[in-house]
């Protein structure tokens, strides 16, 4: 019955080569950067129109400005309102949508290459001549409000926010949502202000994805963006991100929780630092996926949580190294001693070949997986540019990853991975996880679900 | 204009193993990369009373070893393979997926018939299995605002128990669910004859049948399961709930209609009129709630297709202090007016443009088209379905559209849910 070969896992066929496709780049007389790709294998076209300016450029006493400007570009425009706009994109099939984060600000537009001419001259009607007219900037606002409270309900937005708090301090990358009252004060002058800053072409780049003749669409786009006036590009300057010297729990009291979502967290690298393909590698072999360590441990082994992983978080300036769960409260504190006997044995040991070839071989086999559709192109080249990555990132990725070795896993594990200063954050019902956690931490402060500080809840009642 | 618009039809291929295993395939070379996905034509509406999230436990079991690969083992060696890889349940089925670099098919395949013929299930994977599910349903229902609405209306709208009860299950059901009933649950439901496997991608034909009759051809047929009757007795009258959601941080509600089956003509007019009611900023609800009245913080909706009576929605987080019922009041006159005077041209030509949109976006990746013809292929008997249903689609007429709306949306047969926030506050 069982034959030979069903015994064993067989041998791959011959391996098929994989190329990234290259990129046509090029410049305006204005400085925007245009970047062409043609893909010709279905009907399709995608654009990203990305901007050097985040969240985190938002000025003093106007935070959530960016987010703002982003939300409203479809709102209305000299020649658009807003019901045009979103009547004319929808006629066509096609999206337009503009997403500020914290160290960008990208629009995304993909449409049936049939109209790639009508919506990249919505885009350029959006980002070049925005009103923000005052009632719809009165609905964003109350909008935003209601929204900032709705968020408020979801624990992992408030693991969030307090795990950005604690790794980040006095820098911008703390934030992760601005107030009801920065909201509430934003005025339509902001907005444009902050629009003419930081939405000009030399603090671009446009991507253009897909089934278009090049010459076709370079004349389109000199035509709608050629005489875009060149501006002056400001230097931000920010706090340093504190450090962080010991072990501190942080509870977001949410009573009655059926669960308690656990993050660990310090400070790691930015996007464009040497060491990022060996703390990939080493982030692979600890937690990113279902065959990674945590995972097997907390799910497979203890059935703790549904899943358990570890999330390197690496931006423009900055970054952090993440264990994340979602556990029943019962076994919040045993949750606790799993990740941190984890945490420890990838400094402690190094990994063995076998476990280290596995992860590699995850990270390069799915790369070409990423680049099967449009849009996982298109992500792929916007990072490379945006976090201005090597020329050849693409093509040198996969053997990057492959170079990788033990000794580079284990040194970037005791250098990243740091569980004697991790910030441990904890939301859930405080009375139920104090008593179990509160050992592992040197220090312990409670807040509510509104963020503001609140008392320990008592022991004694909970026991009873 | 959309209609000087053909998609180029995909090229696929069927055929029928002499143990009842139906294969589909697509080969499409412009990746290196191949998509595996088995559909077992099974979902939590096979559940019988007392075993409810037993089809979606089952799932998990699936990733716990069989023969001749180790527990956990299945996520490794896809992941080691440089591949991605899932599992999902429906109330309709069960699907396995995984996509991988063009070379490692035989892997998939190897792990693919592993577990179809030989399922290892011991208590100690079980109980752990369990937990997780439970850690699951925490996370994603009971912990979760709103989170329970859906299972609690498809309780309202269906009255036969296999359509009723939801895919997650009860604690208690999961509780009691035994060894004996996997192994029951395995060979009655998870056998060649009662599954499609399909296969897209950078594939060799020759190839490809050659690994497939290799590694499925020698797993045993079974008889198979009973005829399941979903049918739905008619009903006139309009049912209520209130339900009290602790986490909710505001009042919501939730309205359902009763359907018919997906694929029908009158099924694809009310998924059109679903499109033009909520979906998209130009959208009608959207341009009079959101905007117009600025009464709803989120509006959504969609439609529920399923093999037998399926299901569309409707619902909104309104703001504080609104009037919920004159939200609803404004839905119930949009639904009034498309079955009264019908969508306009400008309406029409809109949701043809996103038809044809959606339909070549969800062709780009190999497993989009793997899941796609592996779902028509089990129901509907056939895989080229894949490449009419745009044309089906874009056929229906307004006066279907009308007609349809009028018949099933415009009527007191329909499923409200109040969301009451019961929180501290």
């Amino acid at each position: 019955m069982n034959q030979a070969f069903q015994r064993s896992a067989p041998e791959p066929l011959p391996p098929v080569e994989f190329n990234v496709p290259g990129f046509y780049q090029t410049k305006l007389d204005n400085g925007l950067r245009i970047v062409m790709v043609q893909d010709d294998r279905l009907p399709l076209v995608s654009y990203r129109l990305a901007f050097n300016w985040g969240d985190v450029n938002d000025p003093e006493g106007l935070i959530g400005v960016t987010s703002a400007v982003a939300s409203m570009l479809n709102e209305g425009t000299i020649n658009y309102s807003s019901r045009q706009l979103a009547d004319e994109i929808e006629r066509l099939g096609a999206s337009i949508s503009v997403h500020a984060s914290d160290d960008f600000t990208i629009l995304a537009a993909s449409t049936l290459s049939l109209y790639s001419t009508e919506i990249l001259r919505l885009a350029a009607e959006m980002v070049r001549r925005p009103t923000f007219p005052e009632d719809e900037l009165d609905l964003y606002r109350r909008n935003t409000v209601e929204h900032l409270k709705f968020q408020r309900s979801q624990p992992g937005f408030l693991a969030g926010e307090q795990t950005a708090r604690l790794i980040f301090g006095e820098h911008p990358y703390a934030r992760v949502a601005p107030s009801a009252e920065d909201i509430e004060k934003l005025s339509k002058d902001d907005l444009r202000t902050t629009h003419d800053t930081a939405y000009i072409p030399n603090n671009a780049t446009l991507v253009v994805i897909g089934d278009v003749e090049r010459d076709d669409i370079m004349r389109e786009i000199q035509d709608l963006f050629g005489n875009w006036q060149t501006g002056n590009l400001v230097a931000p300057a920010f706090s340093e991100v504190p450090k962080r010297k010991s072990r501190t729990l942080t509870i977001v009291d949410r009573p009655g929780s059926a669960q308690s979502n656990i993050v660990l967290a310090n400070t790691a690298i930015r996007r464009d630092d040497p060491d990022y393909f060996p703390v990939i590698v080493m982030n692979q072999v600890l937690g990113a996926g279902a065959s990674s360590r945590v995972f097997m441990n907390l799910r497979e082994e203890k059935g703790y949580t549904y899943g358990a992983y570890t999330r390197l978080d690496a931006k423009r300036r900055g970054g952090d190294f993440e264990a994340t769960a979602e556990v029943r409260t019962a076994v919040t504190g045993d949750s606790l001693k799993e990740f941190f006997y984890e945490l420890g044995r990838i400094r402690d040991e190094k990994v063995p070949e076998a476990e280290l070839a596995d992860a590699k071989n995850f990270l390069t086999g799915v790369f070409p997986i990423r680049a099967e559709t449009q849009e996982g192109i298109t992500n792929l080249i916007v990072n490379q540019l945006l976090y201005d990555l090597p020329e050849d990132y693409l093509q040198t990725y996969r053997k990057n990853v492959e170079a990788v070795s033990a000794d580079d896993v284990q040194r970037v594990a005791q250098k990243y991975v740091r569980p004697d200063e991790m910030a441990m954050v904890i939301v859930g019902d405080a009375k139920e996880i104090v008593p179990q956690a509160s050992s592992y931490a040197v220090s312990v402060e409670i807040f509510d679900t509104d963020g503001n500080p609140a008392d320990l809840p008592d022991q004694e009642a909970a026991a009873n | 204009m959309s209609a000087a618009f053909k998609l180029q039809p995909l090229a696929i291929e069927e055929y029928t193993l002499p143990n009842g295993l139906r294969v589909v395939l697509n080969k499409d070379g412009a990746v290196p990369v191949v998509s595996v996905a088995v559909y077992y034509n099974v979902g939590s509406r096979n559940e019988r009373e007392g075993r409810t999230g037993f089809a979606h436990l089952f799932e998990h079991m699936m990733f716990q070893g069989s023969e001749n690969v180790p527990k956990a083992g299945h996520f490794q060696y896809i992941m080691k393979a440089g591949g991605t890889m899932n599992g999902t349940t429906s109330s309709e089925r069960t699907n396995y997926y995984e996509t991988l670099p063009a070379n490692q098919l035989p892997l998939a395949l190897w792990l693919e018939s592993d577990r179809m013929r030989s399922l290892a299930v011991t208590q100690e994977n079980l109980d752990n299995q369990r937990e997780a599910v439970k850690e699951e349903k925490r996370l994603r229902y009971d912990n979760q605002p709103y989170g329970q609405i859906f299972d609690l209306i498809n309780e309202m709208i269906y009255k036969n128990f296999a359509n009723a009860h939801s895919t997650i299950g009860s604690m208690e059901h999961l509780d009691d669910a035994s060894v004996e009933d996997v192994q029951e649950f395995f060979r009655i439901y998870y056998a060649p004859n009662n599954a499609v496997l399909s296969i897209a991608g950078f594939i060799d034909d020759a190839t490809v049948k050659e690994l497939v009759e290799k590694y499925f051809g020698d797993i045993p047929p079974q008889p198979l399961p009973p005829e399941l009757n979903v049918e739905e007795p008619p009903e006139v009258a309009s049912t209520y709930r209130e339900w009290e959601d602790k986490l909710a941080p505001f009042p919501a509600f939730l309205i359902g209609w009763k359907t018919p089956k997906r694929r029908t003509p009158e099924f694809n007019a009310l998924y059109l009129a679903g499109k033009m009611l909520y979906d998209g900023d130009s959208s009608r609800l959207y341009q009079k709630l959101v905007k117009g009245d600025e009464s709803v913080i989120q509006l959504f909706g969609f439609t529920d297709e399923r093999r037998g009576p399926s299901s569309i929605f409707v619902g909104a987080i309104p703001k504080p202090d609104k009037d919920l019922s004159k939200i609803r009041d404004v839905i119930m006159h949009e639904i009034n007016d498309i079955a009264k005077n019908g969508p306009d041209p400008k309406e029409m030509q809109k949701v043809h443009n996103q038809l044809v949109n959606d339909a070549v976006r969800t062709r780009q990746s190999s497993m989009s088209r793997a899941q796609q013809i592996a779902e028509f292929a089990l129901y509907d008997g056939d895989p080229t379905v894949i490449n009419r249903e745009l044309d089906e689609l874009l056929a229906v007429t307004p006066d279907q559209i009308k007609a349809a709306v009028d018949k099933y949306l415009n009527t007191e047969n329909r499923a409200l849910l109040d969301v009451v926030p019961a929180g501290k506050g």
